[in-house]
């Protein structure tokens, strides 16, 4: 009997711990985090606190936190937990970053997006757990972008928010000048309208090309576009559009209708202050100012009055330091470019450069610098580009309800000397220092097991690509020497194409 | 941190607020350009809110306004328009025809365009490319002002084409199906019009045909039927280039013909269509026919090349074409004045000249009503010069952009005097004459003379050199000291304070500082200008003459001490001689293996002997370095020598030592710390040779002697006091013999003169106060000498005679009387202030003593003998001048002829170029009492009181 009794609660014990098992099971996103200081970005900095992740989500966080006693916990207690940074736009981490065709908003980088790419590794030993990827600026209309995190083997994996936006630019794109560019730019629209008109005419005329056409190039209606509707948005419409069905707009066109209409979000790359006002021309024209931000180059700031009166907001080109020379006395200007758009108060977010060494925690750190304070600086690598991908409430900070992503810093994020220790990304590990095969073989100088070997010699009998080149880059650029680390600037492949 | 960046920020970006305010710009000259208007004589421009609200004489200016006043030489004209620029696009549409095309998305509107700005264009033409039918259409922008939208004057100014050679080579367009498929091949390419003039002419009536019924078009694009539509709508102009004259006869019949607005660019070949052009009433763009800034280019030899007509402009303008005129195709527009002047060429009126790059180019450009002219209600662009607006010696000094300061051309050092009469101080006077003055220094003096971009221009009446005071004693501070002979007045100057500035105001640029008294062995003055701002430039000479005193009290004594310094100049003067030609016969030996001891001779003597007291203790102190040096094997003992542990007597009780010695030559002198030896510092003196130091001294124990031996470095020894005798092995702490040494300065270390072979000449030493008198003899320096009495006078010039010298005589109260027997013996007679000599013996007739000293052949020069008071020097000379004086001679007396008499004339008392820029603007002439001295210049920069 009392064997009985034993073995019954065996059972129960076994039980209970099976379905306790169950949450601490590697890869499911459930996960405590424990940090001796946990900086929430949204709220107040907790110390000691303890941050519990369930289903990829942060259920609780505080001081204090009840968790179950079966969890699995993580303590870093001399370490900081940090929600981690937003790239607000690259062009890295794809094969390559822009397609010779100046108008193609049906292009998607879902399609070129590479997850084994060292870019990503290198942004999770950065800190970096949320990226928008999208085509370069060499473009006139570019394709559609991704958000995705720095951690999976497949694109669907790795996607946080897929068709994040398109990419425009207002510069010239090669062999273009401003003027044909801004020509192409508003061409392109143009051709759109003339297109739909066409389109109604065909139907009132009771011609059918369109449909045949659609069938012809394999489409199909679904359940929404099977069905025409009148074209939204508020700058220009055309008439009768809801006798067209949507699925019968030739694929090429109708990401822009989508643009026009306000359905999505659009990049616009502008590089010097008049193309900003181009850009701002051009979606005004076609009604999706509200949908744009601007990705600027460091002279933009020049234009800062009337980004700011538009409301629209910019992500920063990496150069936070605009320098030209006065023309008449030939001095050398310097200007601080976000401390301008903070004046003006425009919405800004900051960027990488293409060389690792000079991350998202090292521009803000920059900024901190020049006399930021510190809290817009982490704002403008965490919750404010994650408001421009439309992810404020999930990215960017630790608060219940929130991404589980938590960075764990060896101390403060913006030091020189802090390293990124370990990276959670909704509730799974992404990266550990312990186990980074990089970091071991630069500190201790070991050949980890299938990893290219490191001579240059072999590298060239490897018929390598551009990426391991990179990683050749990146092992310099990881150098233990954080000082010397940040003298570093290398010019990207990427960033030339950008 | 922040405040500087918000600082760099402020500076950087253009002013937020925009002319807000009331601003009165004023000058000289003010071109308003409408109907030829010009005004003259000061003028105002009155802005508000960066619009003129009105030009003239007599605008009432409000209290509130901001003035800002260039002077009565700046000209104002308004801000220039470029009706071309090469800020359009280069890349052309693949179409024949793309109207679409807008040359604003191409210009930067916030951009910088300084270069631009400092030729005084502020507005320009862009267009949207070139090299096609109809490549686009133009825009018209500012150059300046608030950076963005507001910069544009116009965003679609005309339609820019061309049926020139230059636009029929469009390439073949060709648009592939989409999708292309195996049924649907992906075409060929298409050629486009035109390749002729005919072609052109059938593309332009096709597209005219288009435009009146606007749908997409194959060969033409798919908007260019609605976009030409609606420009053509809007009334805008056509602007084609055309060359030749067939290419200008078949637009003016296509436009006629169509009843569409015609502007021709180029017409290079269209002089002799001017009647028919101006007949149509088509306005024409005319390049210049010039590519400046470049290699000149080789036009072609045979008959038929067609070289550029530079007097187009002129040709079409006088048949009444509406002529404006363009920098060469894509050329920077900041020269356009230049162009505009060479417009000129074949008779264009300046008037008509200057409207073809202001309100002429404004009209054809269609942006009239902006700018162009300075009339009440347009923008306030204005242009401020320093001379007339074409001329090519006046320069841009301002610009301005809708009330506001665009771009200022750099503070400029150069100033360019013209004046109507430019006394050049040696009696000429170049009428007119100007005279460029550039880093403290005349560069030029002519009628013409060169006028550097950016140069300060001044306009008056006359001009002559600053005057010169040639005995006074400004700067002396009331001091009565006589200084020694070698004194260096130029030690104690200091830059000018506000009573030099006075004086140099009065005209007096330079004074010969003389102090009040003369001493036996001659007495220096220097030459220097008080109101200098640059303490190295204030310094004319110094010395520049010796004052020497010829009379006596006791008359047997006069002159003795004069002729005893002469002959002692004399004989020192002859040692300077010989050595010159010894050295000169010399011939060096060849070249000797080096002897130490030789070196020391030779290289005293070429010592200055200005610091003969220090020569000989210098001396010996080389000497005493030598011998060291040859003792140098064994070590030296000067220096701190230290035994830690010295053993007294047998017991080897332990106790410190330590001695500190100088060794002069062999002979030790210092001290010795040793407990057990002396309760005090006992000084210690004695000998060393080779190796072995013995030394005695007295201490609280009784006599001291030391007898030791350098060995290894070290000192081996013993110390012996009465009985006590105590063994120490000290050892070298510092080789310095720091107690006894004398706060001496530290002579420089003379860089090791190359050794003087044996047998050359001695060089004799200078001797401070026999250097002038020498320079004297050489005729290098004046000699002033104070002597009145007739017979002294004759004795003074017989005694200077006899040492070859041609004294400055000063005083010289009687010189007048023996005027025939001095003439041509000296330099020049300073008189006492007392220009009319009148006694009873002469009744009412006066004599002018300078007048006729002068009249006589011998120069006279005017002093002060007076501080502050040389500002009266001027009067001085005019009062002479009123009393029978030549004015002329009494200028160059002031001037030139002070300036030759006291040896200063290659810095100062003439206006030629290398001279100093001490300059007088004068409104008369030069000592006529009615003249007053405007303005002043000392090294090139102006007086100013304040």
């Amino acid at each position: 009997m009392k064997k009985q009794i034993l073995r019954a609660l065996t059972q129960t014990v076994a039980a209970i711990s099976m379905a306790s098992l169950a949450f601490a099971l590697p890869g499911d996103g459930n996960l405590v985090i424990k940090a001796g200081k946990v900086i929430t970005v949204s709220g107040e900095t907790i110390e000691n606190g303890t941050i519990v992740i369930e289903g990829g989500r942060i259920t609780a966080i505080g001081k204090d936190v009840e968790y179950p006693w079966t969890a699995s916990v993580k303590e870093f207690p001399n370490s900081v937990a940090f929600p981690g940074f937003v790239e607000a736009i690259t062009n890295r981490g794809m094969d390559r970053a822009n397609e010779n065709v100046e108008v193609a908003p049906f292009l998607n980088v879902r399609d070129s997006i590479d997850p084994v790419n060292f870019y990503y590794e290198d942004a999770l030993r950065a800190g970096i757990t949320t990226i928008n990827v999208q085509q370069g600026a060499d473009c006139v209309v570019g394709g559609m972008g991704y958000v995705v995190k720095p951690k999976g083997l497949t694109v669907e994996a790795m996607t946080v928010k897929p068709n994040s936006g398109v990419a425009m630019s207002a510069s010239p794109k090669r062999g273009k000048s401003r003027a044909t560019q801004t020509q192409a730019l508003r061409e392109a629209f143009g051709d759109l309208r003339q297109y739909l008109e066409g389109l109604v005419q065909e139907k009132k005329d009771g011609v059918d090309y369109a449909t045949r056409e659609a069938l012809y190039q394999g489409r199909e209606p679904d359940e929404e576009t099977a069905k025409g509707r009148p074209m939204g948005g508020n700058a220009w419409k055309v008439d009768g559009l809801q006798m067209v069905p949507r699925w019968e707009i030739d694929e090429k066109k109708a990401p822009l209708l989508k643009i026009v209409e306000g359905k999505t979000a659009v990049y616009f790359h502008c590089s010097t202050p008049q193309d900003v006002r181009m850009a701002i021309d051009v979606a005004t024209a076609n009604g999706f100012l509200h949908r744009i931000v601007l990705v600027l180059g460091s002279s933009c700031w020049k234009a800062a009055d009337l980004i700011a009166e538009r409301g629209v907001p910019v992500i920063l080109s990496s150069a936070l330091t605009h320098i030209e020379r006065d023309p008449v006395t030939g001095e050398e200007i310097e200007t601080f470019v976000p401390g301008v758009f903070q004046d003006k108060g425009v919405r800004f977010a900051l960027r990488s450069t293409g060389a690792a060494s000079q991350s998202l925690w090292y521009q803000a750190a920059l900024c901190v610098g020049h006399g930021m304070s510190r809290k817009d600086a982490i704002a403008a690598v965490t919750t404010t580009p994650a408001e421009m991908l439309g992810l404020g409430k999930r990215i960017g900070h630790l608060s219940k309800g929130a991404d589980g992503n938590v960075v764990i810093f060896s101390g403060d994020p913006l030091s020189v000397t802090s390293l990124t220790e370990y990276v959670v990304i909704e509730g799974n590990e992404a990266y550990d220092r312990a186990t980074d095969t990089r970091v071991r073989h630069l500190e201790t100088g070991e050949q980890p097991e299938n990893t290219a070997p490191a001579s240059a010699s072999d590298l060239e009998a490897h018929d390598c690509g551009d990426d391991e080149i990179e990683e050749e880059k990146k092992k310099v650029d990881e150098g233990e020497n954080e000082e010397e680390k940040k003298g570093d600037d290398h010019d990207h492949d990427d960033e030339k194409e950008n | 941190m922040l405040s500087t960046l918000l600082l760099t920020v402020a500076a950087a970006a253009p002013p937020p607020v925009h002319g807000r305010d009331l601003v009165a710009v004023q000058a000289g000259t003010i071109h308003v350009v409408e109907e030829g208007r010009v005004i003259e004589g000061g003028g105002t421009v009155l802005i508000r809110d960066g619009k003129i609200v009105g030009v003239g004489q007599d605008v009432d200016i409000p209290d509130d306004a901001r003035v800002v006043d260039y002077g009565p030489t700046a000209v104002i004209i308004p801000g220039l328009v470029a009706a071309d620029s090469g800020f359009g696009g280069r890349s052309p549409s693949g179409r024949t025809a793309d109207p679409g095309l807008a040359a604003i998305d191409q210009v930067d509107t916030y951009g910088t365009y300084a270069s631009t700005l400092a030729g005084g264009v502020t507005t320009a033409y862009v267009s949207p490319a070139r090299r096609r039918l109809i490549a686009g259409h133009g825009a018209v922008v500012k150059l300046g002002g608030t950076a963005g939208k507001g910069r544009v004057l116009d965003d679609a100014s005309a339609i820019h084409g061309s049926i020139s050679a230059d636009a029929r080579s469009t390439p073949g367009y060709w648009e592939p199906p989409v999708p292309a498929t195996v049924d649907v091949g992906l075409g060929v390419e298409r050629p486009q019009l035109p390749r002729t003039t005919m072609g052109a002419m059938i593309a332009l009536r096709e597209l005219l045909a288009l435009a009146a019924d606007p749908k997409a078009s194959e060969e033409y694009g798919p908007a260019t039927g609605a976009d030409l539509s609606a420009m053509i709508k809007a009334g805008k102009r056509w602007r084609m280039r055309a060359e030749t004259e067939n290419e200008i006869r078949a637009l003016l019949e296509f436009f006629d013909e169509n009843n569409l607005p015609l502007v021709l660019t180029g017409a290079g070949r269209g002089g002799k269509l001017a009647e028919a052009i101006a007949k149509s009433g088509t306005p024409v763009i005319v390049p210049a026919a010039v590519l400046p800034n470049a290699k000149p280019r080789d036009l072609g030899k045979s008959e038929e090349a067609v070289w550029p007509d530079q007097k187009l402009a002129s040709t079409l303008s006088a048949a009444g074409v509406k002529v404006v005129v363009v920098p060469p195709l894509d050329y920077p527009i900041s020269d356009l004045r230049f162009y505009a002047d060479l417009a000129r060429r074949g008779g264009m009126t300046p008037e008509t000249a200057l409207a073809a790059i202001t309100l002429d180019a404004a009209t054809v450009l269609g942006v009239e009503k902006r700018v162009g002219s300075l009339s009440a209600g347009k923008d306030a662009d204005l242009v401020v010069l320093n001379g007339s607006p074409l001329a090519p010696t006046s320069s841009v000094l301002a610009t301005w952009i809708d009330g506001d300061i665009a771009w200022k051309a750099h503070e400029s050092e150069s100033v360019v005097l013209e004046v109507d009469h430019l006394y050049v101080g040696n009696g000429e006077t170049l009428s007119p004459g100007q005279i460029l003055m550039e880093n403290g220094r005349i560069v030029e003096v002519g009628r013409r003379v060169a006028h550097p971009i950016g140069c300060t221009v001044v306009r008056g009446t006359g001009a002559m050199p600053g005057m010169i005071d040639t005995l006074g004693h400004l700067g002396l501070e009331g001091s009565s000291k006589v200084p020694a002979t070698r004194f260096k007045y130029s030690r104690m100057l200091e830059t000018g304070d506000f009573a030099d500035r006075r004086v140099a105001q009065a005209g007096v640029t330079t004074v010969l500082m003389t102090p009040r008294g003369i001493g036996g062995s001659g007495t220096p003055a220097l030459a220097y200008k008080p109101a200098s701002e640059d303490l190295e430039r204030m310094v004319v000479a110094d010395p520049a003459v010796m004052h020497m005193q010829w009379s006596n009290s006791n008359r047997l004594k006069s002159g003795l001490q004069v002729k005893s310094i002469l002959q002692k100049a004399t004989e020192y003067k002859k040692k300077w001689e010989d050595y010159e030609e010894a050295i000169a016969k010399w011939v060096p030996p060849p070249p000797e293996p080096p002897e130490e001891e030789k070196e020391d001779d030779d290289e005293e003597d070429e010592e200055e002997s200005e610091n003969g007291e220090d020569k000989d203790e210098e001396k010996s102190k080389k000497k005493k370095k030598k011998k060291k040096k040859d003792d140098d094997p064994p070590i030296p003992v000067t220096g701190v020598w230290l035994a830690e542990s010295a053993s007294v007597g047998e017991d080897g009780e332990c106790v410190r030592l330590r001695m500190q010695l100088l060794d002069t030559d062999g002979t030790l002198e210092g001290y010795l710390r040793c407990d057990a030896v002396s309760e005090t510092l006992v000084a210690v003196e004695g000998k060393r040779d080779e190796h072995s130091v013995d030394l005695t001294g007295f201490g609280s124990m009784g006599d001291v002697a030391v007898s030791a031996k350098t060995e290894k470095g070290k000192l081996l020894g013993q110390v012996v006091v009465g009985d006590v005798e105590v063994c120490f092995q000290a050892e070298q702490t510092s080789k310095e013999y720091v107690v006894a040494k004398r706060g001496e300065r530290r002579k420089e270390k003379r860089p090791e003169k190359a050794k003087a072979p044996k047998g050359k000449p001695k060089v004799p030493g200078i001797n401070a106060d026999l250097e002038p008198f020498r320079a004297a003899l050489q005729g290098e320096k004046a000699v002033v000498v104070r002597v009145e009495r007739q017979d002294e006078i004759l004795d003074c010039v017989d005694a200077f005679e006899s040492f070859g010298i041609q004294p400055i005589l000063f005083g010289a109260n009687d010189a007048w009387k023996v005027s025939d027997k001095i003439v041509g013996r000296v330099r020049g007679v300073l008189l006492n202030h007392r220009v009319i000599y009148s006694d009873s013996k002469m009744g009412t007739r006066k004599r002018n003593r300078y007048a006729e000293l002068a009249n006589a052949g011998i120069p006279v020069a005017f002093h002060s003998s007076a501080e502050e008071g040389a500002a009266e020097l001027p009067l001085v000379a005019a009062y002479a001048v009123s009393q029978g004086m030549s004015p002329a001679g009494a200028v160059h007396a002031l001037t030139q002829g002070a300036a030759e008499m006291m040896e200063i004339d290659g810095r100062v008392g003439s206006l030629k170029p290398g001279l100093d820029a001490d300059v007088l603007l004068l409104d008369g002439d030069p000592l006529d009492l009615g003249t007053s001295i405007l303005r002043v210049w000392v090294d090139g920069r102006e007086v100013r009181l304040h």
